[in-house]
């Protein structure tokens, strides 16, 4: 049985780290309600995991792993059905109203769009060197070697310059 | 653009959107483990309930055997009937096995590459289940009305209503893969139907085999 302090533990880093969450749902899904989904998915797995966790680790690279992982199922999952629209539930984390900022959304929009062309694997590796994530640190989550990781990230420096180029 | 400026506006953004959110935590204090669930969990547990059914049949279908282990016109059709079943249990077992062992916390490529592998499992159970079905409709007929009604549908029906119901069964399999080719892309997508459509004619199959070699692709090197 989990204790409440280990509950409490739990909340106090995910509520730290809750930027990963926000980064994760926003490129794995575009409209609000698919990503509350998400992100109580993600969550309800990372606490699954919690007493598993090995604190001498880093709780971001552990939060990642688990994050990307469910994200891409959910991805796959969202693609092969069309989920049933449910009466809301309370939202895990909740979004306040913010002040739209036009002379970025243009470009913020180029990014987004750029990434979301991107296939699952890609655009995981994507957001981890987005979040300024080492290149040790994304071949450790994604399971693949540094030069594979360099290599890649090569690769789609090359098409972020080719498809800015062809608009 | 270079990718050092979309890192820019990508942490910017982020930064902006994690301000304006915050974790609530009163759902996090009312919060318990049964509240915690989750898609593996939900499929495990259907996975289960499909398991024990398939038990269930086994067991009775042995009973049965047993019972008519001296008339072959029963026992045969029974001893088909539980060789399918058991089948399906080893089958719904691996799939547990392997839900059971997953670990979202090991690297992702690893993880992806046995969620498809699951994934194809699944698909070629279920494809296996609906091409087989019809197949097993005359044994499960003689075995049904001789264990619940207590009838020997071999003197009740005519040896040529039963090959034409053979037949029939063996006929059924091609003519579902071409109906299911030919019209399953016009149904609407997402329905039990359409589910249906792709399993039988093998797209489902293709797709996830695809997505299989893509997570394979992205592993190697260079």
């Amino acid at each position: 049985m989990r204790t409440n302090d280990a509950q409490t533990a739990f909340v106090e880093c995910l509520d730290r780290h809750r930027g990963i969450l926000i980064k994760v749902a926003g490129a794995y899904c575009r409209d609000l309600a698919g990503r509350e989904d998400l992100i109580a998915e993600i969550v309800a797995q990372l606490w699954r995991a919690y007493g598993r966790f090995d604190e001498r680790a880093a709780f971001s690279t552990w939060m990642y792993r688990i994050a990307v992982n469910v994200a891409i199922s959910f991805r796959r999952a969202e693609m092969r059905k069309t989920r049933n629209v449910e009466a809301a539930e309370p939202a895990i984390l909740e979004m306040l109203p913010s002040p739209p900022e036009p002379q970025s959304d243009a470009a913020l929009a180029l990014v987004r769009e750029f990434i979301e062309e991107l296939d699952e694997l890609n655009r995981a590796l994507m957001i981890l060197y987005l979040a300024d994530n080492s290149y040790a640190e994304i071949a450790a989550i994604l399971g693949i070697s540094e030069t594979n990781v360099a290599t890649k990230i090569g690769r789609i420096k090359q098409r972020l310059k080719r498809d800015i180029a062809a608009r | 653009m270079e990718l050092e400026e979309l890192k820019d506006l990508w942490n910017e953004s982020n930064r902006k959107l994690q301000a304006s959110s915050r974790l609530n935590t009163l759902l996090f204090a009312q919060w318990n483990l049964r509240k915690a669930d989750t898609s593996l969990k939900r499929l495990a547990r259907g996975i289960g309930v499909e398991l024990t059914v398939t038990l269930i049949g086994i067991v009775l279908l042995g009973w049965f055997a047993a019972d008519h282990a001296r008339e072959p016109r029963f026992f045969i059709p029974a001893a088909l009937l539980d060789v399918y079943a058991i089948a399906l249990a080893v089958a719904a077992a691996r799939q547990l096995f392997e839900l059971r062992s997953l670990d979202y916390d090991e690297p992702v490529v690893a993880i992806q590459d046995r969620l498809q592998g699951l994934r194809l499992a699944r698909i070629r159970a279920t494809m296996g289940t609906l091409l087989f079905a019809p197949l097993m409709w005359v044994p499960l007929l003689i075995v049904a009305t001789r264990a619940f009604l207590g009838i020997d549908i071999y003197a009740a029906a005519s040896p040529a209503w039963l090959t034409a119901n053979v037949l029939f069964g063996l006929a059924v399999i091609p003519t579902a893969v071409v109906i299911a080719r030919a019209f399953g892309p016009r149904l609407e997508r997402s329905t039990p139907m359409r589910f249906l459509a792709d399993e039988i004619a093998g797209r489902s199959l293709a797709a996830a085999l695809d997505d299989l070699a893509a997570i394979r692709r992205f592993a190697e090197e260079g």
